[in-house]
């Protein structure tokens, strides 16, 4: 009796309406969704650009190097996301295990940076609070780094599983979708770090503004 | 006509919509790769497992390389003062190729089903609409008829 529930449960897991993956198709509308959310907050950011009347403004506080190299953690750990699903496709455990926790410390090296950053800003006098730019930037920094965060705690979770034996090659595909989220949050970071970092850390005040800030 | 309706329309047993099975044992399409050279193709081959299931690391490696190389290039960019007007432009298709590059091989776009293409990108057309129409109504917020 068991076993005919067991063997249902497995056929409806396999035989979808689509043909497709539901929880993979839920994932990928699910990313759609967050492209226009950030999106709009991207806009918002561009809307409000070098209309602060009050400094600190992004030409004496953002630090382009530091940002770069915290980009670049992000970047491999995409890279480590793809080649842990690799190895856990061909049934290698120990790359497997060894690439998931790659993910997780470099995501948290990549959050270290931004506690790094904000405290610095914090310091140097640019608050949410403070003017334009420090409203829109931490609320869209802000919003991914909470992102970045939830992915950390997910591929922690997903390692742990699969030390255990929980995650295995045949359910592969809880840490595919673990690793979409990952790479979508990576994509949005490719997006921010363009946007504020490179095209914005010319701007000064506006014109008619003088530059004496804080 | 009448066979893309009975198509769309018919319940085949295995789901209402005529959709292949997507999966990663699944053989790539045949004319799978990023350009259509034989060479390229066969270097492909080599790179993705012999053409079938996902590419392997040897491919991710050199995605990685070349994503790396394009945020040092985006670096170099931004400290040339002689580019003037050319610099967003620049730094914008920059983040594209970055953007692509993860999408497509990362997040295995380019190998798998083209409808998981289609609700992303349609959702990023839908996103980008939005993005383009509050800065147009921003730009133009201060003006009188």
């Amino acid at each position: 009796m068991s076993q005919t529930i067991v063997d249902n449960h497995h056929k409806e897991e396999h035989v979808t309406s689509t043909g497709l993956s539901n929880r993979k198709l839920l994932m990928w509308t699910f990313l759609g969704s967050d492209v226009m959310f950030f999106g709009a907050f991207i806009a918002t950011y561009l809307v409000y650009r070098g209309k602060s009347l009050n400094g600190p403004y992004p030409n004496e506080i953002l630090n382009i190097p530091i940002t770069s190299i915290s980009t670049f953690v992000l970047l491999m750990s995409s890279f480590a996301m793809v080649l842990a699903l690799n190895y856990l496709n061909e049934n290698r455990r120990g790359l497997t295990q060894f690439w998931i926790w790659s993910v997780v410390v470099l995501g948290a090296i990549f959050m270290g940076f931004q506690v790094v950053e904000f405290t610095e800003f914090a310091i140097h006098g640019l608050t949410p609070r403070t003017n334009l730019f420090g409203t829109t930037f931490f609320i869209l920094t802000g919003l991914h780094g909470g992102h970045v965060t939830i992915g950390i705690i997910w591929l922690a979770i997903m390692g742990y599983a699969h030390k255990k034996g929980a995650l295995r090659s045949d359910n592969s595909e809880d840490l595919e979708l673990a690793g979409l989220y990952w790479h979508f949050v990576d994509i949005v970071w490719i997006v921010i770090f363009t946007v504020i970092y490179l095209v914005s850390a010319s701007d000064g005040p506006p014109p008619g503004i003088p530059g004496v800030t804080h | 006509m009448s066979n893309l309706w009975k198509i769309l329309t018919t319940h085949r047993g295995n789901g209402w919509w005529n959709l292949p099975q997507t999966s990663q044992s699944n053989t790539n399409p045949k004319n799978e790769g990023p350009l259509s050279i034989s060479w390229l193709k066969k270097l492909w081959n080599l790179l993705s497992h012999g053409g079938v299931d996902h590419a392997g690391p040897a491919f991710y490696t050199i995605v990685a390389v070349f994503l790396a190389i394009v945020t040092l290039l985006e670096l170099w960019i931004y400290t040339v003062e002689t580019l003037g007007a050319w610099l967003n432009p620049l730094l914008f298709l920059l983040s594209a190729l970055k953007f692509v590059g993860v999408v497509a091989f990362f997040m295995h776009l380019r190998f798998d089903h083209k409808y998981f293409t289609i609700i992303f990108t349609f959702c990023m057309i839908l996103g980008i609409s939005v993005f383009i129409s509050l800065l147009l109504l921003w730009s133009f917020a201060g003006l009188k008829p």
